[in-house]
């Protein structure tokens, strides 16, 4: 009965007047209202909007239409492509990087010497601080292809290849998962090693002494701990790679071709490479609705609703 | 007394203040009113600073003529700059500025992009204004004219004009045994149509063979004219000359990508030009390290010469390099050049027509063209530009004019921009192996028909 009262007291909060609750609820939640309104709620009303127009190049609207919609479903041939490689782009950087990097990462910094640790996990926060445009223009002379860039540099000195290796023709897609999985993994291996500090250090005395080795440990009591923020990074990382393609842009400008053109770039290049702002901005639909979706099912899917009530990696 | 005295004094001295600022303020005022603002839209161009320098410099030669006439008018030319890497990227964005209202009186622009403009009501019809001021516009060769034309008249002055071919480093052939009398003839030969594109192919292929040379031959990494003058070349017109709409005709935008398909394939063009950078791509040319290089006359002011050090002097530039024409796609058949002209226009909204179309017209004298073509090696615009000792001394410029006879421009659609961008994507594809020659025509035919209007396909 104790411990309902608290669950209660935790969900409801106190009993106060109810001038004070609606103060609260002004100072606490107003911003973000306000904010989501701004930048979410008006935008996407918006983006709705110029979608049933036919706004151009000269930012005019001569009629209100579905043809983008109808051109979406019926004339545009390059989409099957596109959202092909959009779903090997997230997953690949996700499955790769973002999640599993991130854990090994979290994993090996927190096993070793604290000091090296902090100072590898430092190494790793490098790419996300630096200034996008510097980070790519550090990749671009890394894969230049000529016998300037690092690699070819490497692969040609050091290990005796004939021929600079062009990665930017060679492998366009690898080049783009690597590129942004090298900034998304550090994400995921800051909330890991948050989360694996979290766990109380006798159980892993305990496990030891009970005769568990390292990779037992990692399966039966961090793995186990670590349920929660790797469904965050999970979710978070699939919305955050669906609608961002700077690094992409700044790469490979989409090519060659239209090999690295993932769906949010695919918007972009339309809308803006193109003039055509009523189409992109009915592709720019879709991407609203996935991205509104895939929020949903995670919050499902992962139960995210228990992971905001109490903290669940403290072990009662 | 003296009490109403000092009152006295202090009212006559209030009167005579009040009344001197109202005189300074009508005064500012009619000094306001008599200064016309003209804003130009330029973008940063460094193969050509004097296109917005010599506006501002024909503002004081008009005022001189406003003065002259009696006039209380003066113009002040303010020079708004835009950063956009190329032309097409600087027209959309004008079209945007445009399109909120914001708009500048005057602009620069590619030739391709003045319909877009025109068709969005968005620039001044010219012709009752060229009819007018003859002793601006009068001598501008016709040809030019044609570049500054929509289906209902013209819409700009032209600025400039050049020409477009494939450069080519002498040392290299001769290293690979080809001996002089060829090498001399290689730009006669492309005139008279014996010298074909996939001869081009092969004598890279040689060269390449028999030097230790990286490249063959080389083309510019983003969208633009050139690569077109190989199209125009398979003889693709772009535009069905009796609608004036957009025509693809994909047997020849088939033949056309095959000819880039065979020079990759031949190992001759870089899978990967398109993804080089230009500075990149023109050091390996003037550097020793490619045969050909595609682009245009002006890169010898604008990077040959200073900053690659090649000779300005005519012979012994002639000695180790050399340009020809895009040669014709079979043996007698007719070989082309591109001339890519920039055009001054006038906005509809303009706040004086007149006097932006007065002050383009100095602008185009024949002098302060000539100092944009002799800095820049762009082609002048009037026959008497010829006569200026200065042109006469910068040699390119009147060993290109050869290359006018054959020249060719990008047709005055308001889509064609629009349409280069899918071809150049194309382009892309084919090159990277992405493509096959026929497949990118029918990528250009799917993406222009669905996404422009009124395209004929046949």
């Amino acid at each position: 009965m104790a411990a309902t009262n608290e669950l209660t007291i935790e969900r409801r909060g106190h009993t106060r007047p109810a001038a004070r609750r609606r103060a609260n609820f002004v100072i606490f939640l107003c911003p973000a209202i306000v904010l989501t309104v701004l930048f979410f709620v008006i935008p996407v009303v918006i983006d709705i909007a110029v979608s049933f127009t036919d706004l151009s190049r000269s930012l005019r609207i001569t009629k209100f239409t579905t043809e983008q919609y109808q051109r979406i479903f019926q004339g545009d041939r390059r989409l099957p492509e596109v959202i092909g490689l959009t779903f090997i782009y997230v997953f690949g950087t996700l499955a790769i990087f973002n999640v599993t990097f991130g854990l090994v990462l979290a994993l090996t910094t927190t096993s070793i010497n604290k000091i090296a640790g902090g100072f590898f996990r430092g190494v790793w926060l490098l790419p996300r601080m630096s200034p996008s445009v510097l980070y790519i223009l550090l990749w671009l002379w890394a894969i230049n292809p000529s016998e300037v860039g690092l690699l070819n540099q490497v692969l040609m000195r050091v290990l005796g290849l004939n021929k600079p290796l062009d990665l930017m023709t060679a492998a366009p897609i690898a080049l783009i998962v690597i590129s942004n999985g090298f900034i998304g993994a550090s994400l995921g291996m800051i909330i890991f090693t948050a989360a694996i500090r979290g766990i109380p250090e006798h159980l892993f005395h305990a496990a030891a002494v009970d005769g568990a080795g390292t990779v037992a440990q990692i399966r039966f009591i961090t793995l186990p701990a670590l349920r929660w923020p790797i469904s965050f990074v999970t979710i978070y990382q699939t919305l955050s790679l669906l609608v961002s393609f700077e690094y992409i842009l700044l790469l490979t400008k989409g090519g060659p071709f239209y090999d690295t053109t993932v769906y949010a770039l695919y918007v972009y290049r339309r809308a803006f490479e193109s003039g055509q702002y009523g189409y992109g901005a009915a592709l720019a639909f879709f991407l609203i609705a996935i991205g509104v979706a895939v929020a949903l099912l995670g919050w499902r899917f992962f139960d995210m609703e228990r992971l905001l009530q109490r903290p669940r990696i403290e072990v009662q | 007394m003296l009490h109403c005295k000092s009152r006295t004094v202090a009212l006559l001295a209030a009167a005579l203040a009040a009344g001197s600022a109202g005189m300074m303020a009508a005064a500012t005022r009619t000094l306001a009113q008599n200064t016309v603002k003209l804003e130009l839209w330029s973008r940063q161009d460094p193969s050509g600073p004097l296109r917005p320098g010599n506006v501002v410099k024909a503002a004081e030669r008009l005022n001189k003529e406003l003065d002259a006439e009696g006039s209380g008018k003066r113009v002040q030319v303010v020079v708004r700059e835009s950063p956009a890497p190329g032309f097409d990227d600087d027209a959309l964005q004008l079209l945007k500025v445009f399109g909120i209202g914001q708009g500048p009186d005057m602009f620069i622009a590619a030739h391709e992009w003045i319909c877009a403009f025109q068709a969005d009501g968005f620039v001044l019809k010219l012709d009752d204004y060229i009819a007018k001021y003859p002793q601006h516009f009068g001598t501008i060769f016709p040809s030019l004219w044609e570049s500054a034309k929509c289906p209902d008249g013209t819409y700009a002055i032209p600025q400039d004009a050049e020409a477009r071919m494939f450069f080519y480093d002498k040392k290299l052939l001769r290293k690979a045994g080809y001996d002089d009398a060829f090498i001399e003839a290689m730009p006669k030969r492309t005139l008279s149509g014996d010298l074909t594109m996939d001869e081009l192919i092969d004598i890279a292929k040689q060269v390449m063979g028999k030097t230790k040379v990286q490249f063959g031959i080389l083309h510019r990494p983003s969208k633009g004219p050139d690569y077109i003058m190989v199209f125009q070349s398979y003889g693709n017109g772009f535009v069905d000359p009796k609608t004036g709409r957009l025509l693809l005709e994909r047997d020849k935008l088939a033949a056309a990508f095959g000819w880039f398909e065979r020079g990759v394939k031949e190992g001759v063009i870089p899978a990967n030009n398109t993804a080089m950078e230009f500075d990149a791509l023109r050091k390996q040319f003037y550097t020793g390290n490619a045969v050909f290089w595609m682009y245009g006359i002006w890169d010898l002011g604008t990077y040959a010469f200073p900053t690659y050090g090649l000779p300005s002097d005519e012979a012994t530039f002639f000695a180790d390099w050399g340009w020809i024409a895009a040669p014709a796609p079979k043996k007698g058949g007719a070989p082309g050049s591109l001339t890519h002209p920039i055009i001054y226009a006038i906005a509809a909204h303009a706040a004086d027509p007149e006097l932006a179309v007065r002050l383009l017209g100095n602008a185009s004298a024949a002098d302060l063209n000539t100092d944009h073509a002799v800095t820049t090696t762009h082609l002048g615009i009037k026959p008497e530009q010829l006569e200026d000792p200065r042109y006469a001394k910068a040699w390119p410029l009147a060993r290109a004019t050869e290359l006018l006879k054959i020249t060719r421009f990008l047709p005055n659609n308001p889509q064609f921009g629009d349409l280069n961008s899918i071809i150049f994507r194309a382009l892309q594809g084919v090159e990277t192996g992405r493509l096959s020659a026929k497949a990118a025509a029918d990528f250009v035919i799917d993406e222009a028909t669905a996404s422009l209007k009124d395209v004929v396909v046949k």
